[in-house]
């Protein structure tokens, strides 16, 4: 019996043909084994030989026409593999298909298929680029020609592999045999000898060797090693954490990798308009939970992507140009509850698709919370007003100071082709504590909405506001800026709690505000005017549903003399301007009626009471709108974070540590009692070089430097590996530093 | 990093039409040799080259005559040889006033071990010869045996308990024939690396380059992480990336953290540290100490 | 032309300066030197000359060199070096290297005992060891034949049609250091008989690969090559010896050289200086009225079979000297010339003067006795001369 095993250098061919020599050796008969030697490595197709006898064997030549084949690797098998098998001969080839699946050249043997690199992986033998499959293999072997697997293990123990027997074992049990198709016999004959024909010419041509005396001109080899693995690389775009962390679905990687080339601002500007009509508003008062999911940040601080955003907004304006609005067909109109950012982002995405949306406004100006809540010292009302411009500029209607309640807005839902309600958290939370109803104490809302809009706040003496997010850090930076001589916040929880942007709440401690932390209001006090507040100490337990551990009251408290209070602990959705029988369930509104499209937007919606949510919430609900109208679009959904590339995959040694560029502040002196924007933003753009580019290619050329075969090369900003040499080593793969390319 | 990497000046036409090493050669995938050969062909910018390749794998990799792998006019060199046949094509381009680069393309073996007398003799003669040794510390081409210049505990097919030894330190050996210029080359530090291959082609003289090259079937490692290896190494101290200047002028160019995760994961990457387990508290203490030694001669 | 009284080391020497200095206008002369006795005299006098076109390196081996002469040849130059004895032992690697490389370099050999124990004087078998090296070999047998020789062997070497390596051998001390009147060429002459080296395969700027590797069917190509090349040096030969007349006046020596052989019924077949010992004994012998004659082996490689099979055509004994010794069978001019005699005839094999014993002529006609006593072929014999 001769056997002859075709594998690739690297995958143990020649110690496989060995284990099939020495399980015949242990039944008593002669064998031989041997494996052609060439120069070729890693990966060239190698040849191995095994001989059977009940006679002693004396033939040393290589095996030409096998009784059996072995075809260690799936890419080998071809004609010239199976030429000179024997009728009744056997085909074993590693392979995860089923052998029905294969050519019916291959069928005119008795073939068995065994998926011997997937199981060597699984037992991980070999590493990861060349998995060694010959002991795996060897167990199919023995299946196939009816050898027992306790003969298999003694061999194994034998030879000291004792340890790859289990991969034996499960080949054994896995391999799939077929018999012999004698129907596809002659028609391969037919083919193989035609084969042998045309290749016996062209060795004929070859044997023309130059002597070594001759004047040659270079020539390459020729040899196409991309047949030696199927592993390639291919590049790939994969999900950068900012991206994924965005809620606004801003692609931020891209507009950091734009504005980082000279002068490319309006390009950048372009990459923001695709997702938000807020970028200037976004750059100053977004909490950036990108900068949070920043892989950079725990290296040397995550890139000031708010920088970034607000410095783009500002040097280049989001600005969609006419022609740019998608000529519209179906063109539809849409009433739009609520002039907020959640409200102009549908009213953005909606007009540039080329509809027709309609903002109803209960103020006198759109802009909802950034209009009313935010004050002027943080987002200017120059950059607010500009963008809500730019918004209508794109053909939105506005109706302003127009109050609507839930039977208005039932009917616009009927006048209309669909409806966003996007009227934000109106319902604002009260403190039903002893003397609560004291003068002197106002909801924060209201205190920023006339300050903001009225003008006609004055404050004097010490300011206690209750309440950590940013309502409550706007309160009390406002309130210094509008007279008062001390300020004080007191919040329930811990400073960690805290869920305002934690700038603000430094720069709120930098401004002096004192920060009275787990101080639980429990009662006011004053006669006519509230004079104090009583403030319980509080002591934190486990942590509640949202993650943050829960306040218990204890029975220690203390008086905080004051000359106002601002409470500023939460709002809610006021249903009452809501239709009853409407269902509001994320973006979905079910109304009842079938043939109303009604969707909802912001806080509303999600209740999440960031800008960057609600410009991701409206721009979802436009989406939803137009998917309604019938058209085919992928409806904007926030990325899932998971799959965003881990700070694991990032190769941090091609980086040089940097600090991130901070936010020019106006010294605390000026700004405390001032009104002029806090934060005067980046000087330029430089820190968009410190970005990683996570799974996004930026051409650094480090793939093409490092592949060995140097068959990497530039082509139209990207890259094109020549696979017909590519070794499938996946330097390229390891050396990019930024998962931008993977192997397949 | 500067992107794209050296401002994206590798690659250029003469690199896409005239790779010293072509695709098509036989070497490993991953093989850091053919990194070595890649850089050169950057680095070597209007220089002709006349290239002379012992035994090793890279010769191997050429192919069959008449064709080659490689894009420059090569000669294949008896194992000990490289330096003595360089310095015969050296001698005649100096007298026919040709303006090319004799190169000698050398592994370990070729470099420590049995070329090193012949070697030795070309430096000490300060034969106008650009020896590059890629050291991947093993006798690749047969399979895989213990050279000088493979380092302790490596296990070899013929050091199956791990190598007792230290391997030597040719930079040293080198510098102390005092030729012009003596530098060990970082792979991972690609600046560094075409910086030295461009200096050494254009200085006179005897130039050594000593090449740490990662090689996957050898040290049994993953193809793809060969690069890193050779980062981990740098970054540990394992492999001073420094030149010397005619034998006298010591310069440390990349400045090792010293970080011993580098140095654990370097040793933990390859099956050949794996049979034999590597003291890692030995080899940092080996370290310092080569380290100390490198800073005395620091000027 | 002018006489000077010089050893043969210097002869040597003085013809590789001429034949380096004839290649000015083409890629110059090289190639790499190392000191051992009993050729050093050459390589020291070779270091002291000026060319205007190359120079030789003094390197640290025998080993290198050889390689510094593969160097120099594969750079196109004319390359030369000398060796002996253990030296070409060292050597022998680079030696088969260059001669499967094809490299027409010349090296002068001088046949010298291979030790230990250490003995510097003549004995063939250190360039015997390279025999089959792919390398020709031209055995002299005095002062003016080592000078000619190497002119001669450049040319050969050099030819298109030949392109192969050549060692010029002479015999230590016996021939190296003895001193004779010898005809040193002018410049012009030698000028005239050496063309320009233009080596086909030389590096040039094709990106091309002298070696890599080579097949089992490659090398049998190559090998039929090598032997087809050795085999056409017959006629090449004839032709340069034409020529080497023209200009220098002298004809060279056949590749073998007969002595009285017209009527000789006995023959003498020797190699190196023992031929014309033997001279000397023939002529006795002759005087004595015995039939004898010579056979100088002056080419053992390419083998001159059919000009040996003629030349011992009439011949009913034949005795064949070696200064070697193959150890476990015999001398090596025997074992390769016994076949190329006559049917029926006598062949003795006689290994004489090894290790550097001053064979005498006294020696060479016992040696004529004692095969003119035998009638059938005996055992090849070591036959001592103190």
């Amino acid at each position: 019996m001769e056997i002859r095993l075709h594998g690739r250098g690297g995958q143990g061919g020649v110690t496989c043909a060995k284990i099939l020599a020495a399980i015949y050796a242990r039944l008593g008969r002669s064998v031989q084994t041997f494996g052609d030697y060439a120069g070729e490595r890693s990966g060239a197709p190698v040849r191995a030989y095994t001989r059977v006898s009940d006679q002693p064997i004396i033939n040393r030549n290589k095996v030409y026409e096998p009784d059996h084949l072995v075809v260690l690797d799936p890419s080998l098998l071809g004609h010239d593999v199976i030429a000179g098998l024997k009728h009744d001969g056997t085909l074993l080839v590693n392979s995860d298909d089923e052998p029905e699946n294969f050519d019916t050249d291959f069928r005119a043997f008795k073939l068995a298929a065994v998926d011997a690199t997937g199981i060597a992986r699984k037992h991980g033998i070999g590493t990861r680029s060349v998995v060694i499959v010959n002991t795996t293999i060897a167990g199919a072997f023995a299946k196939l020609h009816g050898l027992s697997l306790d003969e298999l293990h003694e061999a194994y123990k034998s030879l000291g592999l004792g340890s790859n027997f289990p991969a034996a074992k499960e080949a054994y049990g896995a391999v799939k045999i077929v018999e012999a198709d004698s129907d596809a016999r002659e028609a391969v004959e037919a083919v193989l000898a035609a084969e042998a024909a045309a290749a016996a010419e062209v060795a004929d041509e070859k044997r023309q060797i130059l002597p070594l005396t001759e004047h040659v001109e270079s020539a390459p080899t020729g040899l196409k090693t991309g047949s030696w693995t199927a592993r390639k690389p291919s590049y790939v775009q994969n999900l950068a954490p900012c991206n994924a962390w965005c809620p606004a679905g801003n692609d931020v990687v891209e507009f950091i990798q734009a504005v980082a080339k000279p002068n490319n601002e309006a390009e950048a500007s372009k990459i923001l308009g695709r997702s938000t009509p807020f970028a200037a508003v976004c750059g100053r008062v977004c909490p950036a939970p990108c900068m949070e999911g920043c892989n950079r940040r725990e290296y040397d601080g995550s890139v000031n992507i708010r920088g970034l955003e607000r410095w783009i907004a500002d040097a280049a304006p989001v600005a969609i140009a006419k022609e740019e609005i998608v000529p519209q067909t179906n063109q539809k109109r849409i009433a739009i509850v609520g002039g907020g950012p959640a409200g102009m982002s549908a009213a953005y995405a909606l007009a540039k698709a080329g509809h027709k949306a309609a903002v109803y406004e209960g103020e006198d100006k759109l802009g909802g919370v950034l209009l009313t809540g935010i004050p002027e010292y943080r987002l200017p009302s120059k950059d607010l007003d500009r963008e809500i411009d730019a918004i209508l500029d794109l053909g939105v209607e506005s109706h302003c100071g127009v109050f609507l309640d839930a039977n208005s807005v039932a009917d616009l839902a009927a006048e209309y082709d669909a409806l966003i309600l996007s009227t934000g958290l109106q319902k604002l939370r009260d403190l039903e504590v002893p003397g609560s109803k004291l003068e002197g104490i106002e909801q924060g809302i209201r205190f920023l909405h006339r300050a903001n809009l009225e003008g006609n706040v004055e404050l004097s003496g010490h300011v206690v506001v209750l309440g950590g997010g940013n309502t409550a850090m706007d309160c009390a930076r406002s309130a210094l800026r509008l007279g008062a001589e001390s300020v004080t916040v007191a919040y329930r929880r811990s400073h960690e709690e805290m869920p305002a942007i934690r700038e603000e709440i430094e720069e709120a401690a930098n401004e002096g505000i004192t920060m009275l932390m787990q101080r639980q209001p429990i009662a006011f006090h004053g006669s006519g005017k509230v004079g104090a507040v009583e403030l319980a100490v509080v002591e934190l337990g486990d942590p509640d549903e949202s993650g943050r551990r829960a306040p218990i009251v204890t029975a220690q408290s203390s008086q905080l003399d004051c000359d106002y209070v601002i409470l500023a602990l939460g709002q809610s959705i006021d249903y009452s301007r809501i239709p009853r029988d409407w269902e509001i369930k994320g973006e979905s509104v079910n109304t009842g009626n079938d043939s109303q499209f009604v969707f909802a937007a912001g806080d509303v919606a999600t209740w999440e009471g960031t800008v960057t949510h609600a410009i991701g919430s409206g721009r979802r609900a436009a989406d939803m709108a137009r998917a309604a109208f019938g058209e085919d679009l992928n409806i904007f959904q926030r990325p899932d974070r998971e799959k965003a590339v881990p700070v694991t995959d990032i190769r941090l040694d091609h980086f040089l540590r940097s600090d991130a560029t901070l936010d020019r502040l106006e010294p605390v002196e000026t700004r405390r009692r001032s009104l002029v924007e806090a934060n005067q933003g980046l000087p330029d753009a430089e820190e968009s070089h410190r970005c990683f580019s996570c799974g996004h290619c930026t051409a650094c050329d480090s793939c093409l430097v490092y592949c060995p075969e140097g068959i990497i090369n530039r082509r139209s900003g990207g890259y094109e590996v020549d696979y017909s040499f590519c070794k499938g080593c996946g330097i390229c793969v390891e050396e990019c530093p930024r998962k931008a390319i993977e192997m397949n | 990093m500067q992107e794209p990497v050296l401002e994206g000046c590798f690659k250029t036409d003469q690199e896409l039409t005239d790779p010293l090493l072509r695709p098509g050669n036989t070497n490993c995938g991953g093989c850091g040799m053919s990194v070595a050969w890649n850089m050169l062909s950057h680095a070597r910018g209007k220089h002709e080259l006349q290239v002379v390749i012992p035994a090793c794998c890279g010769i191997v990799t050429a192919g069959h005559y008449p064709v080659s792998s490689y894009g420059a006019p090569t000669v294949a060199s008896t194992f000990a040889s490289s330096a003595a046949v360089a310095a015969g094509l050296a001698h005649v381009m100096e007298m026919n006033d040709e303006n090319k680069r004799a190169v000698c393309f050398a592994g370990d073996g070729g470099t420590y071990d049995i070329g090193m007398a012949t070697l030795s003799a070309a430096a000490e003669r300060n034969d106008d010869i650009l020896y590059i040794c890629y050291d991947n510390e093993i006798y690749g081409n047969t399979g895989g045996q213990r050279s000088s210049a493979t380092p302790l505990g490596a296990t070899t097919t013929t050091t199956p308990g791990g190598k007792k030894l230290q391997k030597k330190d040719i930079t040293a050996i080198m510098a102390a024939h005092r030729i012009p210029y003596v530098a060990s080359v970082s792979l991972a530090h690609l600046e560094d690396t075409r910086r030295k291959m461009q200096y050494a082609l254009e200085t006179r003289g005897f130039r050594f380059l000593h090449v740490f090259a990662p090689c996957p079937t050898g040290w049994k490692s993953e193809q793809a992480e060969g690069i890193d290896l050779i980062r981990m190494a740098v970054d540990s101290g394992l492999f001073p990336v420094m030149e010397i200047f005619d034998g006298v002028t010591t310069q440390i160019n990349i400045e090792p953290s010293m970080s011993d995760e580098a140095l654990e994961t370097y040793f933990s990457s390859q099956g050949r540290f794996k049979k034999n387990k590597v003291d890692i508290a030995t080899v940092r203490a080996a370290i310092d100490a080569n380290w100390a030694r490198l800073r005395r001669g620091v000027s | 032309m002018t006489v000077q009284l010089i050893s043969a080391n210097h002869a040597a020497a003085m013809a590789a300066t001429l034949a380096g200095r004839a290649n000015r206008n083409a890629r110059g002369f090289g190639g790499g030197i190392y000191p051992i006795t009993p050729q050093t005299e050459c390589i020291e006098l070779l270091a002291k000359q000026e060319f205007e076109k190359g120079g030789v390196i003094p390197v640290e081996s025998e080993h290198s060199a050889m390689a510094v002469c593969m160097g120099v040849s594969l750079g196109g130059a004319r390359s030369f070096t000398a060796s002996a004895s253990n030296g070409l032992a060292y050597m022998a690697e680079n030696v088969v290297a260059a001669g499967m490389y094809r490299l027409p370099i010349l090296m002068m050999a001088v046949n010298r005992t291979l030790g230990p124990p250490w003995n510097i004087w003549v004995d063939h078998g250190d360039t015997l060891m390279l025999r089959d090296s792919g390398w020709m070999h031209i055995y002299c047998e005095d002062n003016q034949e080592v000078l000619d020789s190497i002119l001669f062997g450049y040319r050969l070497a050099e030819d298109p049609r030949v392109l192969l390596p050549i060692m010029v051998c002479q015999d230590a001390f016996v021939l190296s250091h003895t001193m004779m009147q010898t005809d040193i060429p002018d410049q012009e002459q030698v000028d005239r008989f050496l063309p320009d080296l233009d080596l086909p395969h030389r590096l040039h700027n094709d990106a091309v690969t002298v070696g890599g590797l080579d097949f089992p069917h490659e090398t049998e190509v190559h090998r039929a090559q090598h032997q087809e090349a050795m085999d056409g040096v017959a006629e090449v030969y004839a032709e340069i010896q034409d020529e080497f007349e023209q200009i220098f006046g002298r004809r060279p020596a056949d590749r073998i050289v007969p002595y009285r052989m017209e009527d000789a019924k006995y023959a003498v077949v020797s190699m190196g200086t023992t031929a014309l010992t033997v001279r000397v004994a023939v002529d006795a012998m002759r005087e004595k009225g015995i039939p004898v004659g010579a056979v100088r082996m002056r080419m053992l490689r390419p083998y001159p079979e059919k000009e040996m099979i003629e030349a011992l055509a009439g011949c009913e004994k034949v005795a064949i000297l070696d200064r070697d010794i193959s150890l476990g069978h015999g001398g090596v001019l025997w074992s390769e010339t016994r076949g190329t005699v006559p049917p029926g005839c006598v062949v003795q094999g006689t290994m004489l003067g090894l290790g550097g014993g001053d064979i005498r002529p006294q020696h060479i006609e016992e040696v004529i006795e004692d095969l003119l006593e035998r009638t059938e072929d005996g055992s090849p014999v070591i036959k001592e001369v103190m």
